[in-house]
């Protein structure tokens, strides 16, 4: 899975191919590459970061240049397998992004017909065909080689002295970016932003031309027109701006999530989303799919709608769900994808779809793939989130789901209202847990030590256990695990030991007790405990050997500000162990693979 | 000048609890905190590269303004880890500057027209002002346009000319910082040792807020020059007169009375039949519930008031639940701080952020209520409260 980026114009493409590169880098960093045109191709690669490769690079001269950074999925990340990839004469260059399931067929054929392959990955397969069928006509050869291949696909293909970029787009996000005598081709906005706010969103099937004045578009033969849309986010809400990582930058930015999505809902007179089904408790059980963070914010949908609206939801994870043998007939699912771009969770849509399933998308990306596909789309306003790891767009998922299920509420008016006035109060509440960082980072510092640390809670915290498990592997490289209270005594209590940690979330409401017996059995196997409560909660000061105090909030709300202080405790923690952070080894932003 | 350092390093202590969470320049005054309106001033005559040092509570700086581009300009944030002066904190920022660059402090709110012939100065230079009461700042003397002396604080009064703390400097300062640790010790280094400082008056505005209470007045001032605007919704019954200026997707029920000059900001819902009478600040995300009268006050962001509440010339911070039947009625008051005691004329309450206050709790004039506290129903609070008290 990688980033894409194609430029043409008055202006020399290196540096503007460098400086939307270094933006697109959350999608995948084992390797980057350009390649420029005027007079000639000339292309510099190697298996190193973006900044790395501005440093080496030598000048190229040219206005048209397409560019590339890769997270490997076929071929280790080296020199040879980067991209731009060439054909034999060296001039079709071609960047892509997705993945070219017959490539190896291809590639057989292809050297039988004489054509060398210096590289390991899927991709070279496209210039190969596209110098196979070139008979001067660059869209044409691209079209038609395109018919030979089967898989995913984003591409961005020059033509060495060709004053024009030719792409296409199938199962891959692909924008353009419209500018003054010079257009962008890009995998996603933020990389262009910096140039443009005017956007072009593609669609699957598109193919087509973009020189320094126009853009041609078609899709299946046939000439299209998309419509045009202006950005609203700036470039600042794509940078640092004082904060040393992103991800804290994020974090921070929580209290604001909340109040802009607050706004956006309150201001609707119509309910979020039509759930019809969602007003009879007799209707099918509501399915919610997602993966990773997602999945955990449909977990926690699952507690707050059954106990809003007292009807079952079910929650999976969206790459077993695709594997279920069973055809259901569900009435409504929701499926919750940050990016809107996640294959697991879109094959899982479109499956829900031809069993004539409603499907309500919840998604960060307005004009994503998943809002193409669902019925309906309701779009979290978290603004664009670079650091690999979810925070803010999970809360905003969070206040999603909150605010579904208080529409919908059977619960008494007077409870309703309580809850609501409850509501408003997040933003503050969200920021007081930020004034208390201070605290969380001693705990992290503590805690940086270990090599294992178990996460327990139960009902509506069970999935904020779980997230918080999986922030602290993804930013620590910490083996950090999530339980559910009650079920650490079915096995895993073996594993306690001095040397595990483990950190207990305490909410006020009916699994408060219960939560008090499951800390004392911990104690007694000498695991240091540290507890996530409510600030003034004695009986936890008294049983925790620390506690982390989180203002008081509805035992209803208590995830969000019990998941912001996971977040901090993972970030300070994963700084005390010197770890990168925002892009963590391994891992890519959107995940566009099954 | 094409480059300005503004120092926003402090903490503000006097102005305690508004500056338990946030740092001085941060403080919100008609809907903006003073930082804001410094960037903004210095927008406006042409100076865009802009280096912030910060040091307390600086994530909230980092928040508010981003990298600038909201604002039209290109900031660069230097931290100062400790506190120690302004000196000191000007010296942080030496790798970050140009050869010419003017020096603000972020706790002042001023005007474009405060500085706009000052943005053309020759280092070494200051700007003064005249002023009523000059007792808590720092007097300069000028002869013909030029420096005598600056004097911090003086015991005797001067002459009422002082250092409005905005300069124009040349990287030649850094030499003269040395172990002072303020501006005020520097210049007079330099002026002992024989240079020139020039001295630019002005009339344009520069207010100062020393006291929790500095902030009533300091909204006072700048809400008359906010134009009115309609961003949200008013219900049919609801009056809207003067300078007001209503936030988007908030809405003003009817019966509602709002008298200007009023700001209020996003996502609010006032009303039924809310009195809002001059000169008031609303943040976002606020409720004030049925026949309340909000006067001269300040109100945070994501503030709750129940029905029946009466708050005049008073300051609550964001997040503060109030129940119904809340009473904080102005009056003359004895408030210390530190170990200085104030009479005031007409004051009425100060709560901190987060605080939860159950129906029917009186509040008397001059009260100053610590971050998160609670207060029971019925109860009656004075005098100063730490943060997290419980009032039972």
């Amino acid at each position: 899975m990688c980033g894409i980026v194609g430029y043409i114009g008055d202006r020399q493409a290196q540096s503007i191919l460098l400086n939307c590169l270094s933006k697109l880098e959350y999608r995948g960093y084992d390797s980057c590459g350009i390649a420029v045109t005027t007079d000639g191709v000339k292309v510099y690669k190697d298996a190193v970061r973006v900044e790395k490769l501005s440093k080496a690079s030598p000048r190229l001269v040219g206005t048209v240049g397409i560019g590339h950074t890769r997270w490997a999925t076929h071929g280790e990340p080296s020199q040879v397998n980067a991209h731009p990839h060439i054909d034999c004469t060296g001039k079709v260059a071609v960047v892509h992004n997705g993945i070219i399931n017959n490539y190896r067929s291809l590639r057989e054929q292809l050297i039988g017909e004489g054509h060398k392959f210096v590289s390991e990955t899927d991709t070279e397969v496209i210039p190969h065909l596209i110098e196979k069928y070139y008979d001067g006509n660059l869209e044409e050869a691209v079209e038609t080689a395109l018919r030979d291949v089967e898989g995913s696909y984003a591409i961005i293909v020059l033509r060495t002295d060709e004053p024009k970029l030719v792409f296409a787009r199938k199962d891959s996000p692909l924008i353009l970016g419209l500018g003054d005598r010079e257009n962008f081709i890009a995998s996603d906005v933020p990389a262009i932003l910096g140039y443009t706010g005017r956007v072009i969103y593609l669609e699957d099937g598109d193919i087509g031309v973009v020189t320094k004045h126009d853009v041609k578009i078609k899709n299946d033969g046939a000439k299209v027109t998309r419509p045009e849309h202006k950005i609203l986010w700036g470039v600042e809400e794509a940078q640092k701006a004082g904060y040393e990582h992103f991800m804290l930058k994020e974090i921070h930015e929580q209290p604001r999530v909340i109040r802009n999505t607050l706004g956006e809902y309150t201001r609707e007179t119509d309910p979020l989303a039509d759930l019809a089904v969602m007003r009879d408790a007799d209707a099918g059980a509501v399915l919610i799919l997602g993966c990773g963070s997602s999945y955990y914010a449909g977990l926690l949908g699952k507690y707050v709608i059954e106990e809003l609206l007292g009807m079952p939801v079910r929650v999976e994870v969206a790459s077993e769900f695709n594997y279920y043998s069973h055809t259901l007939a569900r009435t409504m699912a929701i499926a919750i994808t940050q990016s809107g771009e996640t294959a697991d969770t879109l094959k899982a849509m479109k499956k829900l779809k031809e069993t004539g399933c409603r499907v309500v998308a919840i998604t960060n990306v307005v004009g994503s793939t998943a809002s193409r596909i669902a019925d309906q789309t309701i779009y979290t306003r978290a603004g664009p989130e670079i650091s690999v790891l979810a925070t803010k767009t999970l809360l905003a998922q969070f206040m999603v789901l909150y605010w579904l299920a208080l529409s919908y509420s059977k619960v008494d008016a007077r409870r309703l209202a309580s809850l609501f006035t409850g509501l408003r109060q997040l933003p503050s509440k969200v920021q007081q847990v930020l004034d208390s960082e201070s605290k969380i980072m001693e705990c992290a510092q503590y805690l940086s030590k270990f090599e294992h640390i178990f996460f327990i809670g139960r009902g509506k915290n069970l999935p904020v256990a779980l997230e918080g498990a999986l922030k602290l592997k993804e930013a620590a490289y910490v083996h950090g695990e999530g339980f559910a209270a009650g079920e650490i005594k079915h096995g895993p209590l073996a594993l306690l030991s001095r040397q595990t940690p483990v950190i207990a979330i305490v909410a006020r409401d009916n699994t408060y007790e219960v939560m008090l017996s499951n800390i004392r059995e911990i104690k007694a196997r000498g695991s240091p405990l540290i507890a996530l409560a409510e600030e003034g909660d004695e009986a936890i000061g008294e049983l925790a050997d620390s506690v982390i105090a989180v203002p008081k909030v509805d035992a209803l709300f208590s995830p969000v500000v019990n998941i912001v202080a996971l977040q901090l405790l993972a970030y300070y923690t994963a700084k005390e162990r010197g770890c990168p952070i925002d892009f963590p080894r391994n891992l890519a932003k959107s995940v566009t693979v099954e | 000048m094409k480059q300005a350092v503004i120092l926003a390093a402090g903490e503000g202590q006097r102005l305690r609890p508004f500056t338990v969470t946030k740092p001085k320049a941060m403080l919100s005054i008609a809907g903006k905190p003073i930082l804001q309106y410094v960037v903004e001033a210095l927008a406006q005559n042409g100076i865009r590269q802009i280096v912030i040092v910060v040091g307390y509570k600086r994530e909230q700086v980092f928040d508010y303004m981003g990298d600038g581009e909201q604002f039209g300009v290109n900031i660069v944030y230097i931290t100062q880890e400790r506190q120690l002066g302004t000196a000191h904190a000007l010296a942080q920022a030496q790798d970050a500057v140009q050869n010419e660059f003017l020096v603000l402090p972020g706790d002042n709110l001023i005007r474009a027209g405060t500085i706009a012939r000052f943005v053309a100065s020759q280092p070494n230079a200051v700007l003064v002002t005249k002023i009523a009461n000059q007792a808590r700042y720092g007097v300069v003397i000028t002869e013909d346009g030029r420096v005598k002396d600056i004097m911090e604080k003086p015991k005797e009064a001067k002459g009422n000319t002082i250092n409005t703390s905005i300069y124009a400097f040349n990287r030649g300062i850094f030499d003269f910082i040395g172990a002072n640790l303020d501006i005020p010790d520097v210049l007079n280094d330099l002026l002992a040792r024989g240079y020139a400082i020039s001295a630019q008056e002005t009339d344009g505005l520069w207010l100062d807020v020393v006291y929790p209470w500095d902030i009533l007045s300091l909204n006072e001032a700048i809400l008359r020059q906010i134009p009115p605007s309609l961003g949200g919704s008013v219900e049919a019954g609801a009056a809207v007169k003067g300078l007001v200026s209503v936030g988007t997707d908030t809405v003003i029920r009817s019966g509602s009375y709002i008298v200007g000059p009023v700001v209020i900001g996003d996502n609010c819902e006032i009303g039924p039949n809310v009195s809002i009478l001059p000169s008031t600040s609303i943040g976002d995300n606020v409720v004030i519930a049925s026949l309340s009268e909000i006067k001269n006050s300040v109100i945070g962001d994501d503030v709750t008031i129940g029905p029946g509440s009466i708050i005049q010339d008073s300051v609550i911070d964001d997040g503060c639940v109030i129940k119904g039947r809340f009473t904080a009625c102005s009056g003359q008051a004895e408030v210390r701080v530190n170990d200085d005691y104030h009479l005031l004329a007409t004051v009425g309450a100060m709560l901190g952020a987060g605080c939860h206050l159950e129906s029917s709790v009186v509040a008397q004039p001059g009260v100053i209520l610590g971050n998160y506290s609670q207060v029971q129903s019925m109860k009656m609070i004075s005098g100063r409260m730490p943060d997290r008290s419980l009032v039972f």
